[in-house]
């Protein structure tokens, strides 16, 4: 009876190693990497940086109330682990290159990254959806807005509702992006 | 064994020790802020007496949160400001150089939560945080052309809650809350 008792207690500790390495791993891969946009800075007209991490993000959700709008909010960050944002606005077009963009997307063709199809916005240029998943689990989001003008990365780490991404525009240091409906198909 | 407990004792007080020298050595990062500005675009910051602090809240709009309804964002008695007036910030194309040594003279003890650059106004926002006990405490520089100011406060937990939902107007909340006579 011992022995069964340890051998579970150990299968235990092992499974909750284990869940807790995916649920981290899954968590730091989420976040996409933009320091290589860096020397945009000096050419773009306005540059918008925030990184709101995950303890800010629940101390938030605990203190925000069950009714309204707050309600709603918290139901959105309940969970998050990080909302990260980049964006440049720049007086001309092509200043940024392709290589620029390019250097976003590479990150996101990694297999865990899908592009989820159907994603209308309301801004000239296009907008780029992709969701991180790993079975039903969904470690992050991010957003990637390119118009003539403006290059716009966002980055949402943790379990995040599509259906009400929109609802995070203009909260949090999230732009408007406007995103009308996403459709949760995905592809590659 | 005696004399081994009591070299590791030594060693532990004197590993402490030189743990609160580096501590207090790194602990101001406000003023740090304030040299960082002066030497790069060699200007002369001036503190905002009480008094002025009085007349400026009058002529200015009352702080205001977006959702909230908060009198005052900064826990009595915890604002640091100084301003520099009149004066002229031209990075000459080198914006990029102050922010990295903005963020190295406020050091890794406090987290960038935004920041905020337009190179060719030379308006910058740069807002930094860091917890201490229950409170948050709050640092805010903010460029332009020819003022700027660097703002210190302790905000608890529930203002600190409102200011996120709109970093973007966190920075002229507190500036404007920090006009007050705290």
């Amino acid at each position: 009876m011992k022995t069964l008792f340890h051998t579970l207690t150990i299968a235990t500790l092992l499974l909750l190693l284990i869940v807790g390495t995916t649920a981290s791993a899954l968590a730091q891969t989420a976040r996409i990497e933009v320091s290589q946009l860096e020397h945009l800075t000096a050419k773009a007209s306005e540059t918008v940086d925030v990184n709101i991490d995950e303890k800010l993000l629940q101390m938030t959700a605990k203190l925000f109330s069950n009714k309204g709008d707050e309600a709603k909010i918290k139901d959105l960050i309940n969970g998050l682990k990080g909302i990260y944002v980049k964006s440049f606005e720049f007086e001309q077009e092509g200043v940024f290159s392709n290589a620029d963009v390019e250097s976003i997307r590479v990150q996101l063709r990694n297999p865990s990254w899908n592009r989820i199809v159907g994603v209308n916005s309301r801004k000239e240029g296009s907008v780029e959806v992709y969701l991180m998943t790993n079975g039903s689990q969904v470690g992050g989001l991010a957003v990637l807005a390119v118009e003539p003008k403006e290059l716009t990365i966002v980055n949402i780490i943790g379990p995040v509702d599509l259906e009400k991404l929109s609802e995070l525009e203009g909260q949090f240091g999230v732009p408007e992006l406007g995103i009308e409906d996403i459709k949760p198909k995905t592809k590659n | 064994m005696k004399k081994y407990a009591a070299i590791a004792s030594l060693i532990g007080i004197a590993l402490s020790l030189f743990g609160e020298f580096v501590v207090q050595a790194k602990a101001d990062e406000f003023g740090a802020a304030v040299k960082t500005i002066e030497q790069f675009y060699h200007v002369k910051h001036q503190s905002v007496p009480l008094v002025a602090r009085a007349s400026l809240k009058a002529a200015s709009a009352a702080a205001k949160i977006r959702g909230g309804d908060y009198k005052r964002i900064a826990e009595a008695g915890s604002v640091r400001m100084v301003y520099f007036e009149n004066q002229e910030f031209d990075s000459r194309g080198s914006i990029s150089s102050f922010k990295t040594s903005l963020l190295t003279a406020v050091g890794d003890t406090w987290t960038s939560l935004m920041l905020t650059l337009a190179p060719q106004t030379e308006d910058q926002s740069y807002i930094f945080l860091r917890s201490v006990g229950e409170k948050f405490q709050v640092l805010v520089v903010t460029i332009s052309r020819h003022d700027a100011t660097v703002v210190q406060i302790t905000v608890r937990p529930d203002t600190l809650a409102q200011l996120l939902k709109d970093p973007e107007g966190m920075g002229k909340a507190i500036n404007d809350d920090a006009m007050t006579d705290n």
